[in-house]
């Protein structure tokens, strides 16, 4: 199993669940971030005042589905979520040991 | 199969209750009664007690003993009785009590205590019964103020678990407020005051219908409301819908909510203490329609209701205004008085102007709640009828419609005080705000449509208050403000969600459609509080800086534009109005009305035969002073300094010219020491002075010279200067950006500065917050931008006219 944790442009969120969804993963745990990659943030000026952006706000999703599916997970997520510009964000894909259902006690890939 | 709801529930349950006692009864007879004929007694206590006893509720029974020592002989026995009742399926709570034991207060015997107040013969001694029902009446007379004070301590625990507020999801309808237990403290405070309880048996009875059914649901004594149960309850009470059935449930649910904080406070009242003495210092507020006692508002002509139906808008004033409630007897005055209000208001009267002010006042938020829970909100907008206890019905949503709409305005009051950095930018928004009261007006009926409208509410929400606003006399252009807030109230959170903040696009499209700064300002604020109040957690740290960012680049952007875009030439308009307007900012038409540029246009024809026309006129608390001449050199500087010379003290000002050098400027201020309102001939002497600047007659710097100085402010309080300038923000001009100590004479100083050096003042946005200044000039020197030699010689100069 694989747990894929992707930052994204908040306003790509609509477009990257609708295409999981296209290929059929609904599960996932979407938090709301904020950090800077290479794109570092940027300055801004107010009435005067400089005034720094240097978190800028992100979204995380985390998905955990099984080997074989990461390769086309990852593909349909960096097409959804891409707009060419810098600060679309970054995919991490991450080895997962073992998942358990809380509820009835499902173990590896029957959990997800 | 499930059996059809019951029609009588009281019924149902007095037989269930029945049923109990012929078991208890039974059960009695065969182990109490033969090894004690005498000394022991037994009682039906708490909902048993009352014969409300719903399915899977325990039975609680008391058992009065003559003495201890009767207690220890009869453990035996005791126990096979309740053993034979436990094995009958019944759960029973019991206690062993003798007369003396029950006449106890303290803390652990607070249940105790309240459950004898519906306590019932069951079987046994009858003459220890007698004795025990004989010396009742006396324990509840002497003991009545700490039974009060616990009972109403227990009750506020029970509603701060539940954060005070019968707004749950998935309530539990025995305990959250607005619950079943509300309802039994109403009937017990009326009991123990001796007074008659409230009419609330429709509450009741809708519950106890529900809680008979949530037991049979589940098996057992289940009190929760979850969302499953409430789709099923829908149904099995033939409701259309589940969010029609638990508006029917919180429309109960507020009705016993209310009730029971009612007699919550009649009762701390009534335990009066020294301290509630102190607290009566508030009475030095009363006046001649109100006094003020025990934190509350009372009327001191209650019967005035009804011939002055404003006094009850004076009221709310009152309440707006210092944040103090009104009183309960005030309260039930407006009731009895609401269908002489509901028609007085129901009319086409000029009422703004009132409201308006409950709405700018400190307390705003609460003085609404109050005119919502006391009904007279609904009588001024009957409007708002179809939002009263709307459910939305999902997880995200917490509150019914108009709940929703209170929290949004305590939202922004709760702004005010805010010192975190997250939020201080937003109090900082509200602070700058021209007319708040516009803004909480938008929001009173920002969601006013979700009550007729499928899909697109806002729309419905505009078509609602226009009229609504028509008929109390919000005069044009303010209601244009509020439907423009109404309609587009949507807009800044779908952008945020769906939309690239760092794209220069999305920046552009937003100010495309707020048009102006003010509006920005006002949507921006209007998102957060409605954001803010859709459940407490869903303004996020998070959210709050998406939003602040797409407000800075949209006032980035719109500031950004002022310059460039122009006016084209219509070929539709009449001639004189068609050279007037081409060439002017976009911004211009944006910011006028159409009767206001018709009154522009006059002054343009008088200036074409007197060579100058001048305009003053008074605008709520500031004036405007408007003039139309050809341009000429120091001419801005010139009308500033006129005003200062007056001691009239410049608020905002703008400065537009078209393409045939026509020059329209208008420049709000205050008159803080009221000269021409006092003295009507000033009015006159400042419009010829102006003219005679205009002209070159006078010279302003007479003018000036007559003034006297004003004390420089002290050193802590003093705003550093800084003059900035932006050569990339405008495609034809320079932008100076000046923040500096405001004091009279300052912008003409600054105009004059910049006059001096040959630059041109294409456009003025003067800002003030307290004492300091935000002046932006766009300049230009021969048609186009400035040199960088010259922005260097400039800025010495504006910095010395900053330093006064």
């Amino acid at each position: 199993m694989k747990k894929i944790e992707a930052i994204i442009q908040p306003f790509k969120l609509d477009e990257v669940k609708e295409a999981l969804a296209g290929i059929g993963v609904d599960g996932m745990t979407i938090s709301e971030v904020r950090g800077h990659g290479r794109q570092k943030g940027h300055k801004e000026v107010y009435r005067g005042r400089e005034y720094t952006v240097d978190l800028l706000p992100k979204l995380k999703i985390e998905v955990v589905v099984s080997d074989a599916r990461c390769d086309e997970l990852v593909k349909t997520l960096t097409a959804a979520a891409r707009t060419g510009k810098i600060g679309d964000g970054k995919i991490f894909v991450y080895d997962v040991a073992e998942a358990i259902r809380i509820r009835n006690d499902d173990r590896g890939e029957a959990a997800l | 199969m499930e059996k059809p709801p019951c029609k009588d529930p009281i019924r149902a349950l007095a037989e269930r209750t029945a049923l109990v006692d012929g078991l208890v009864e039974r059960s009695a007879g065969d182990k109490l009664w033969p090894a004690f004929p005498a000394g022991l007694t037994l009682l039906a206590v708490g909902g048993y007690g009352r014969r409300h006893l719903f399915p899977y509720s325990d039975v609680d029974l008391l058992l009065l003993v003559e003495s201890c020592r009767v207690a220890q002989d009869a453990s035996g026995p005791i126990s096979g009785f309740l053993q034979t009742l436990w094995d009958s399926g019944l759960r029973i709570g019991h206690s062993v009590r003798t007369p003396e034991e029950c006449a106890e207060i303290h803390d652990q015997n607070i249940e105790l205590n309240v459950s004898l107040l519906d306590q019932r013969y069951l079987a046994g001694d009858r003459a220890l019964y007698a004795r025990f029902a004989a010396r009742l009446p006396r324990f509840l007379h002497a003991q009545r103020d700490p039974l009060m004070r616990n009972l109403t301590r227990l009750t506020r625990e029970r509603h701060q678990k539940y954060q005070n507020t019968y707004y749950h999801l998935e309530p539990n309808i025995k305990d959250t407020p607005g619950g079943l237990r509300d309802y039994q403290l109403v009937r017990w405070l009326a009991h123990i005051r001796d007074v008659e309880a409230p009419p609330i048996e429709p509450a009741f009875l809708f519950l106890a219908r529900l809680r008979c059914y949530l037991h049979a649901r589940s098996g057992r004594d289940n009190n929760a409301l979850t969302f499953d149960a409430q789709e099923q309850a829908a149904e099995y009470f033939a409701a259309p819908g589940a969010a029609q059935w638990m508006r029917d449930y919180f429309l109960h649910a507020r009705d016993l909510y209310r009730a029971a904080v009612r007699e919550l406070e009649l009762s701390e009242a009534q335990n009066s203490s020294l301290f509630a003495q102190f607290k009566d210092w508030r009475t030095r507020l009363s006046n001649a329609d109100f006094s003020v006692a025990r934190e509350r508002v009372h009327l001191r002509a209650p019967h005035a209701l009804e011939a002055d139906p404003e006094l009850a808008l004076r009221l709310f004033q009152f309440v707006a205004r210092h944040g103090i409630r009104p009183s309960t007897e005030a309260e039930q005055r407006i009731a009895a008085a609401m269908p002489q209000l509901e028609e007085w208001f129901g009319a086409a009267r000029p009422v703004w102007p009132a409201i308006k002010e409950i709405l700018s006042l400190p307390y705003a938020a609460e003085a609404v709640r109050s005119m919502h829970d006391s009904g007279v909100l609904r009588a001024i907008f009957p409007e708002m009828a179809q939002i009263e206890c709307l459910v939305i019905r999902d997880f995200y949503h917490r509150y019914t419609v108009d709940e929703h709409t209170l929290v949004t305005l305590q939202v922004l009051a709760g702004l005010r005080g805010s010192r975190e950095p997250a939020v201080k930018r937003y109090t900082d928004l509200l602070s700058e705000m021209e007319d708040p009261a516009l803004l909480l007006c938008a929001l009173l009926f920002h969601d006013v449509g979700k009550g007729s409208a499928n899909g697109a509410h806002a729309e419905a929400s505009v078509r609602a208050a226009e009229p609504a606003l028509e008929r109390i006399g919000v005069p044009r252009p303010e209601r244009d403000l509020v439907s423009f807030l109404i309609r587009r109230h949507l807009e800044m959170s779908a952008v945020m969600n769906s939309r690239d903040l760092q794209d220069p696009a999305t920046a552009r499209d937003m100010a495309g459609r707020v048009e102006t700064v003010e509006r920005l300002k006002a949507l921006t604020l209007m998102t957060y509080a409605d954001i803010s109040a859709v459940n407490p957690s869903a303004m996020t740290p998070w959210r709050a800086e998406v939003l602040w960012q797409l407000y800075l680049a949209t006032y980035n952007e719109l500031t950004r534009e002022l310059a460039t875009d122009r006016i084209p030439s219509v070929a539709s308009e009449a001639p004189e109005k068609r050279a007037f307007l081409a060439g002017l900012p976009m911004r211009y038409a944006r910011t006028h009305t159409a009767e206001q540029i018709d009154a522009h246009l006059l002054l343009d024809g008088l200036f074409r035969q007197r060579g100058v026309a001048v305009a003053l006129e008074k605008v709520e608390a500031a004036w405007r002073l408007t003039l139309v001449t050809g341009d000429r050199p120091f001419l801005f500087a010139s009308v500033a300094g006129t005003l200062s010379s007056f001691g009239m003290n410049i608020l905002k000002a703008e400065a537009f010219s078209n393409s045939q050098g026509t020059v329209l400027d208008t420049f709000t201020f205050a008159d803080p020491t009221r000269t021409l309102e006092l003295n009507p001939t000033e009015i006159d002497r400042l419009r010829v002075t102006v003219e005679r600047v205009v002209l070159g007659r006078v010279d302003v710097r007479e003018l000036l010279r007559n003034r006297p100085k004003s004390a420089p402010p002290s050193r802590n309080s003093q705003v550093p200067s800084t003059v900035s300038f932006n050569s990339e923000a405008s495609d034809s001009a320079t932008l100076i950006e000046i923040v500096a100590q405001d004091r009279p004479g300052l912008l003409y100083d600054l105009a004059a500065a910049i006059s001096a050096e040959e630059c041109n003042i294409e456009v003025v946005l003067i800002d003030t917050e307290a004492h300091k200044a935000i002046d932006v000039f766009y300049v230009t020197a021969g048609g186009g931008k400035l040199e960088d030699a010259q922005l260097e010689t400039l800025g010495d100069a504006l910095r010395r006219a900053c330093g006064g």
